[in-house]
């Protein structure tokens, strides 16, 4: 099993036991039988993504290429919503003028659901290339054709002999597995299988070791949730401790991603993001990895710059180095630390993201008081108990949900923190609660890094100096849920195999 | 026969049963179907509505059964039945309405069967049978309304002379069918008429429940919401007329001497009201004469929009405006029939301003389309529709930019602007349009 022989991409719960619905204290994670808790679901459950959505929007930003849905139409609706930001992408990279993206639905209908779309996708895909010429064809297989059986594999193998143009697929149907992070998996695949595997070149050869006294290059693995601010902060730590850097592949073209395969050292900026990725450019190209740390906050960047010194025994230029950013940025936080102080953080995001972004605020001398984790791997296991201890073994309620706002407002009503930090479109529930709330991402601002710590310190004081919208609103709107759920835990719903009893969180007030 | 089609303008029919449901007052979506489709379905609608957005229930707080193998497998019924009433349990709501996605569709999950369990204990739970590929979201508008005036409209009320229900609106499809709707309503209103419109934030649950009480149903469209009218006429007794969207002081005067007549208002109430509405839109129009005559502000129109804004828009431009319409773009997913109608109601304006007019959903076959018109036409400086305007969606800019001519998006999506209560239909709406296309003329000094 893996991206070299796999031709549909497994899915994380099993490829990696992952749980999409648990909730406890901090403390507990990593206790549970994993088995269990990648079984646990929810007998009342609301709307999350499926696979199909990453895998688009990851795909949408290869340059020049097409991407076709094979489908029924609204599998390919959100793509204009998708081009939006990745123009604004564009448009950080200096690109204003970067072309719309091109995507399609092969728009099946209920006589295509009778008869099969095999036939529909082929015109699709020819109609495409002969129109557009583009530099790849992409296809997205949805639920759809997948039930009535269309062999999409065998519909492009068919078509690869008559067309120059590279094509890649994605089988990334919505139904075959809960959780949706599987799509990252996904579009890697794609790009790998397409653009090295199946390759009319074929793979590109393994690279000849490094001359001494040759620079090392470094694969930083960037994400959707990583902004142009963000990817020069971290090419400006490597370059200035020697190392040169590529970034890929989202925004890369096929030379850019064969030429991922040269690297010394791949790096990744989120272990739940790659680590599907990582494993295959190990395993086919001997390239080794660092997997375990995202540059979020003083400690983790430090952990993480000093991990990739490491492989080319450039740790003591890295540790002035580090010594020197970490003054200046302790330095410029000064004048917002007061404000910080003991302010109570809930946070929400991948799990990953989510936990690092706690060290920042931790060493911003806040505590976190609260977590919401979109699925659980053991990525992020250790970094539960490190949180805990850095405050002092004070605990905090978990809850792992792909979403999920009924048991995120419970839990906030019941915690009562003083800021919320959430992944965007998880700030409106607490903001309608009233609570100030800085988004955990947005690709315009700095996040990694040295210049992130200060660039969040700074945001964080500002939203809790005037967050009078928020509050005025919450006066203003009504509640969408019965008062009769508040009484009840907010993991009142979550069915586990688990003997551990369910954890209700205490409230403020208790 | 469907094709492949690019860049779609459309959510599917789940997605337009969504945005229905998520439009009406204490209703909330019960969605059975695979995880991601109620994403989808709504995504791009509150992304390219304008930045709709999301409220309390919908968006990511919308109950979904989020069915995965095991059910597509073994059947989602029992999975839907646990939903429902953990959704009672749950969510402040007083209409819950189940609708479903492709895979559920496929599978056959009995799912009237289910929700008729909680109708028995008096649940006002409905359903309505909305799989993807059985069309875009106007076709899943249209399923949603039949599963209401079915399942959940009060039947045998008395009916009430001057009660009106207004209908053919998609929310998101119409971007700005909240301020739309809210403008015919107080234009009815100056009639004496009270008119329900059930998909703005003003509007309340139980004038849907009572909707029957209407004595007639005013269908603002040709094609869209034209099935479930006919349903109702059947069910509650309502007559209902297809009305165009009336936008500018020549159709809305129209409309309003129409429905009067129909209604049997007094002559001297609707002329009236017309007398000040057409006076408040001279008001400001007044002014702005030197600055329309001197600078040549005439343009060739280009509208793509859906069936309902083609034809509106373009006879806005041409009796009120003073443009020539061009070609106008028809970008709905219509029947035979339909784009009769669409043609026919076209064939009103008088020939002079009437456009050459295609059924086209993507940008790129439009473009081509119009080239192909363009190359027929004899011009010794090929330039035959300069100065032009195209007035279309996001997705047409670069049309636009292609030709040169001057763009304003009216039509979904809308990504470049935030909508709220704004408004195109009526005098005052006519004046925003007027407004909003000089202003891109005036843009760049």
């Amino acid at each position: 099993m893996g991206l070299k022989t796999d031709k549909v991409v497994p899915g994380r719960e099993d490829r990696v036991q992952a749980c999409m619905a648990h909730g406890g204290c901090a403390s507990g994670i990593g206790g549970q039988d994993k088995i269990c808790l990648k079984n646990n679901e929810r007998g009342f459950s609301q709307a999350g993504l499926c696979q199909l959505l990453p895998t688009l929007g990851m795909l949408l930003t290869l340059p020049e290429t097409a991407v076709i849905v094979h489908g029924a139409i609204g599998c390919g609706s959100t793509g204009f919503a998708m081009n939006t930001s990745i123009k604004l992408h564009h448009l950080l990279r200096g690109n204003p003028n970067a072309k719309d993206s091109l995507w399609f639905t092969t728009n099946l209908d209920e006589s295509d659901v009778v008869h099969g779309g095999e036939k529909r996708l082929e015109e699709t895909i020819l109609a495409v290339h002969e129109k557009y010429r583009p530099a790849s064809i992409i296809v997205l297989q949805s639920c759809t054709p997948s039930i009535i059986g269309d062999d999409l594999v065998g519909v492009i193998e068919k078509l690869r002999p008559q067309i120059d143009t590279p094509l890649l697929y994605s089988h990334c149907e919505g139904f075959k597995t809960k959780v949706w992070a599987t799509g990252y998996d996904v579009a890697f695949h794609a790009m790998f299988n397409g653009f090295i595997e199946r390759d009319k070149e074929g793979p590109p050869p393994r690279k000849a070791p490094r001359k001494p006294g040759e620079r090392p290059q470094v694969n930083i693995i960037n994400l959707a949730s990583m902004g142009k601010p963000d990817e020069l902060e971290l090419e400006r730590i490597l370059n200035a401790i020697g190392i040169d850097v590529v970034i890929g592949p989202n925004f890369a073209d096929r030379e850019k991603i064969r030429s991922m395969t040269q690297a010394d050292l791949n790096v990744s900026v989120c272990p739940t993001h790659d680590d599907y990725l990582i494993e295959y450019l190990h395993e086919e190209y001997g390239i080794p990895y660092v997997l375990k740390d995202m540059p979020i906050g003083l400690e983790n960047t430090r952990n993480w710059v000093l991990d990739i010194a490491r492989h080319f025994g450039l740790e003591d230029k890295a540790l002035a180095f580090i010594e020197t950013e970490e003054a200046k940025a302790r330095q410029a936080v000064q004048r917002f630390l007061p404000q910080l102080k003991g302010v109570r953080v809930f946070l929400s995001a991948g799990e990953f993201r989510a936990l690092v972004t706690g060290g920042l605020f931790q060493e911003l001398g806040m505590e976190i008081v609260g977590l919401r984790s979109y699925h659980h791997d053991d990525f992020g296991t250790d970094f539960y108990r490190k949180l805990v201890q850095a405050q002092d073994g004070k605990d905090f309620p978990i809850d792992i949900a792909n979403f999920q706002p009924f048991e995120l407002v419970n839990l906030l009503k019941k915690v009562e923190p003083d800021l919320f930090c959430g992944h965007v479109f998880d700030n409106a529930w607490a903001a309608r609660l009233g609570y100030p709330c800085i988004t955990i991402f947005r690709i315009f601002d700095h996040y990694l890094g040295y210049r992130g710590f200060y660039e969040v310190a700074k945001k964080a004081a500002r939203n809790l100096k005037n967050h009078n919208f928020n509050k005025k609103l919450s006066q203003n709107v009504r509640d969408a849920y019965k008062k009769e759920w508040y009484a009840k835990s907010p993991f009142a719903y979550i069915k586990s195999d688990s003997v551990e009893p369910p954890v209700e969180p205490a409230t403020r007030a208790a | 026969m469907s094709s492949h089609i690019e860049r779609p303008r459309y959510q599917c029919a789940l997605g337009g049963a969504l945005v229905t449901i998520n439009s009406i007052d204490r209703a909330v979506a019960i969605v059975h179907a695979a995880p991601g489709c109620a994403a989808s379905a709504d995504g791009a609608a509150t992304v390219g509505g304008g930045y709709w957005g999301t409220t309390e229930t919908d968006g990511r707080a919308t109950p979904s059964t989020n069915i995965v193998e095991r059910e597509v497998i073994f059947g989602g019924e029992e999975r839907l039945a646990e939903q429902i009433a953990a959704t009672l349990e749950v969510v402040d709501a007083d209409l819950y309405a189940v609708i479903t996605g492709c895979m559920t569709d496929i599978i056959g999950d009995d799912v009237r069967s289910v929700v008729s369990e909680f109708q028995r204990q008096g649940k006002p739970v409905i359903v309505a049978e909305t799989g993807g590929f059985k069309g875009d979201s106007t076709v899943g508008a249209d399923f949603i309304w039949e599963a209401i005036f079915s399942q959940f409209v009060a039947k045998g009320l008395p009916k009430d002379a001057r009660r009106v229900n207004l209908f053919g609106f998609v929310p998101a499809q119409d971007v700005f069918w909240r301020g739309n709707l809210l403008e015919l309503k107080r234009l009815l209103g100056l009639l004496g008429i009270e008119a329900n419109t059930f998909l703005t934030p003003q509007d309340r649950l139980k004038e849907l429940k009572e909707a029957s009480r209407a004595s007639l149903n005013i269908v603002f469209s040709d094609v869209h919401g034209v099935k479930p009218a006919k349903l109702f006429e059947e069910l509650h007794g309502t007559p209902f007329v297809t009305e165009p969207l009336p936008i500018g002081p020549t159709a809305t005067e129209a409309f309003l001497r129409r429905i009067a007549s129909l209604l049997k208002v007094d002559e001297e109430t609707a002329e009236f009201a017309i007398a000040q509405e057409k006076a408040y839109y001279y008001s400001f129009i007044n002014p702005m004469t030197d600055l329309v005559n001197d600078q040549d502000f005439q343009r060739f129109g280009i509208v793509i929009g859906n069936a309902n804004y083609s034809y509106a828009v373009t006879r806005f431009i041409s009796e009120d405006l003073g443009w020539l319409p061009y070609l106008a773009a028809v970008t709905d997913l219509l029947h035979d029939d339909q784009q009769q109608a669409v043609i026919e109601r076209l064939e009103t304006l008088p020939a002079d301003y009437r456009p050459k007019v295609i059924f086209e959903t993507d940008t790129d076959r439009i473009t081509a389309r119009l080239q192909e018109i363009l190359e027929q036409e004899e011009d010794p400086y090929g330039n035959p529709i300069h100065p032009a305007f195209v007035i279309g969606s996001n997705l047409d800019r670069p049309l636009a930019a292609g030709i040169k001519a001057g763009f304003w998006g009216v039509s979904y999506p809308i990504t470049n602007r935030i909508v709220t209560d704004q408004f195109y239909v009526g005098f005052r709406g006519g004046l925003r349009l007027a407004t909003e296309l000089i202003s891109v003329l005036v843009a760049n000094r």
